[in-house]
């Protein structure tokens, strides 16, 4: 005598790491802090999964170094995932990693029906591979062109614009405008934007934009977060979330203790 | 996660007495994060707001003052009750809750956040984002009653010209084992049309003109929002979600948009079968639909159908109060599986479960009501009273298996006066509150409340 063995039908959210493990994220701890901002955020981005049940959320991870591949190639439900240590070491084939992620991203093998999956490219540095042809078939793919493509550099030395090609054409502000102009002070650097290149200059900011990246984007991905009227974020494919408040803005940081 | 207000720690806030100490971290999200604290000798939950969001809603503040002066519609609602304003600078809140801004360093954080006081959840209350998923044991008869403890929770808002904005799974929670409710996320709540507020809903229960930007969140879209969250509860589906959502390879917001605001199709309209559910994907939506009477289902058709566009066609409170308490009293068990079964009184019919005949059951005449017999259902004021309102939480009556033999049916008594019960040879017997007569011989039951015949 109970309600009968059912539920809420779903489909999968693919969300997908593709991290630069190139030589340079050895220096100053940047691979250790990498490997510790994603294993922390996981119980939390387990918790969203949790109360998003028309949601499946899938994780993957992808590493490019010398040679791009993946970390973890199945798309494993997140309460099942053990995060194993990324080691840093080689160049940046950064394209060669967006072959291999467009390969995946294709149907089959994905599914005939998903919601929009969300990847989140994060970068020292700069391709030294053909980021470019990568790109171009990354982006034939539907699937790709309707993803949530976030990037996060980590530290100067980034390539800001090539991660903006990843993610796409950055907000616009409305002519004449300027950022900061409402008289409220922005709380991250000028014109910053989920849409924009996230920069993380040190540990602390760049646990909070993953943790940003696998809670709210996941739960704004799959359509559970109550919407805000007039939110300048909802449009596009996926209402992205406001970005987290970070402590400092991480640009008034100029000599910064780690990297 | 990185609470804003460290476990542990204690805080003194502007006009509250005694200090409040943090005890844990209970979640959070894109407007804030929940704690559960003591104030005095009290555990109470804290809803501790982020600057940003508190940047998007301006009307917030006031919105919740007059919330807590005018306190709460009813039992159901975990209440504003208190707002909180640190006193001083907070010593366990990290810097990240102070910073208004870039300039955030210098700036009091005694200014910069603030929450409210609220009544914990107790324990035995789980997310109705859990009955969705399929992770927690209920009974069809709780579901029932949950539904109508919302309908009842949201008649009590509405009468008070509020309304609630943000109906959703998330902010629901049912107690499985007693069929009770508590709705949490108050502070949206707002005088239905003065348009003010920064949330408007979540996708799956805004109504049409709310999500087409047409109209600002009322009480009749609020009407529309239950209508889905009940049809969520009572079938573990989306209301919308059939052919026309397996069309869409990927689920994003202008299909979105396209499947439950411009476009929207009830899976079970009667007049539009496009959107029919999948036997497949959309079995949940199949299995359970046809366990529940016609009464019920056409009050779904009616705000999912002409509803969808002409809000007052939206079936109203005291409408899903009044049916699916009748609902309640319909429900019997199939002699053969032992299923809940919500068939006619005087209908025979098969059990949705196994398919066997469901012989008419024994049946409570009262004044302004029929309960079927079948252990667990239960009599209430409404079905003596013909002007009281249908609630459910205080029965006058139960009925109940013997303890030692199920099949033999009894009805105990649960108010507080004893009955006089007349048998079929005509004594008369008293049943003293707390006692159960058994319903096999009985005819005729008088009680303070009203008389009731017995129909075996």
């Amino acid at each position: 005598m109970a309600f009968p063995n059912v539920r809420l039908a779903s489909r999968p959210l693919h969300f997908i790491y593709l991290c630069d493990c190139s030589g340079s994220m050895e220096a100053q701890g940047k691979i250790q802090s990498l490997n510790q901002a994603i294993r922390q955020s996981l119980p939390d981005m387990a918790a969203v999964a949790r109360e998003n049940p028309e949601a499946r959320l899938l994780v993957r991870a992808l590493r490019f170094a010398d040679r791009a591949a993946w970390h973890i190639q199945h798309p494993t439900p997140v309460e099942e995932l053990h995060w194993l240590d990324l080691q840093a070491g080689g160049v940046t084939a950064m394209g060669e990693a967006l072959e291999l992620l467009a390969a995946e991203l294709r149907s089959p093998p994905m599914e005939q029906r998903a919601l929009p999956p969300v990847l989140v490219l994060i970068s020292d540095g700069q391709p030294t591979d053909c980021f470019d042809a990568g790109l171009a078939t990354l982006m034939a793919e539907p699937w790709a062109r309707r993803a949530v493509r976030l990037a996060i550099a980590m530290g100067h030395d980034a390539d800001e614009e090539v991660l903006q090609r990843f993610i796409g054409p950055g907000p616009s502000l409305p002519p004449g405008e300027v950022p900061g102009a409402s008289g409220e002070m922005p709380r991250h650097g000028p014109g910053a934007s989920p849409r924009r290149p996230l920069r993380a200059n040190n540990a602390t900011t760049l646990a909070r934009y993953i943790q940003w990246a696998s809670t709210a984007v996941v739960g704004a991905a799959s359509s559970s977060a109550s919407r805000i009227s007039g939110a300048a974020t909802d449009q596009g494919n996926v209402p992205l979330p406001e970005l987290p408040p970070t402590e400092l803005d991480p640009l008034d940081d100029p000599d910064p203790l780690k990297w | 996660m990185r609470w804003l207000l460290s476990p542990g720690s204690t805080h003194r806030f502007a006009d509250l007495p005694e200090p409040v100490t943090i005890l844990r971290g209970l979640g959070g999200g894109s407007q804030g994060q929940v704690f559960a604290v003591r104030l005095g000798g009290e555990e109470l939950a804290l809803k501790w707001y982020l600057p940003g969001f508190l940047a998007r809603d301006r009307g917030l503040e006031g919105r919740l003052q007059e919330s807590i002066r005018r306190g709460s519609p009813g039992a159901a609602f975990l209440w504003p009750l208190a707002l909180l304003r640190p006193e001083a600078p907070l010593a366990g809140v990290g810097r990240s809750a102070g910073t208004g801004g870039a300039d955030g360093r210098g700036q009091g954080l005694s200014t910069a956040g603030w929450g409210y006081l609220m009544p914990l959840r107790p324990p035995s209350y789980r997310g109705a984002v859990d009955h969705a998923a399929g992770r927690l044991t209920i009974s069809l008869a709780n579901v029932l009653r949950c539904a109508f403890q919302l309908a009842s929770g949201f008649h009590d808002l509405h009468s008070l010209g509020l309304c609630y904005k943000d109906v959703s799974l998330g902010n629901v929670f049912l107690d499985p084992e007693r069929g009770r409710i508590l709705i949490g996320d108050n502070d949206n709540v707002a005088v239905s049309g003065d348009g003010s507020g920064a949330v408007i809903g979540t996708w799956g229960f805004m109504a049409p003109e709310v999500a087409l930007g047409q109209a600002r969140p009322s009480a009749s879209s609020d009407l529309f929002a239950l209508a889905a969250l009940l049809f969520q509860l009572l079938t573990r589906h989306d209301p919308f979600k059939g052919a026309l959502e397996l069309a869409i390879p990927c689920l994003d917001l202008p299909h979105r948009r396209r499947l439950y605001a411009e476009d929207p199709v009830f899976i079970f309209d009667p007049r539009d079968g496009r959107n029919r559910p999948d036997p497949i994907e959309h079995g949940a939506a199949l299995l359970t639909w046809p366990i529940y009477p016609r009464t019920l289902q056409q009050l779904f058709e009616r705000t999912f159908g002409p509803g969808l566009r002409d809000p007052v066609q939206r079936t109203l409170t005291g409408e899903w109060r009044q049916v699916l308490a009748a609902c309640l009293d319909q429900r019997r068990l199939c002699p053969a599986c032992g299923e809940e079964n919500f068939v006619e009184p005087r209908a025979s019919g098969l059990c949705w479960a196994c398919a066997a005949p469901l012989p008419p059951p024994p049946r409570l005449l009262a004044p302004a009501g029929v309960v079927s017999v079948a252990a667990g259902n239960e009599l209430h004021r409404h079905h003596l009273d013909p002007l009281a309102a249908e609630a459910i939480d205080q029965p006058l009556a139960r009925v109940e298996a013997h303890p030692n033999r199920p099949a033999l049916l009894g009805l105990r008594n649960l108010s507080t006066h004893p009955w006089t019960l007349t048998l079929a040879g005509g004594e008369t017997i008293t049943v003293a509150p707390g006692e159960t007569a058994g319903l096999a011989r009985s005819r005729e039951l008088r009680s303070a409340a009203g008389q009731i015949r017995i129909e075996p």
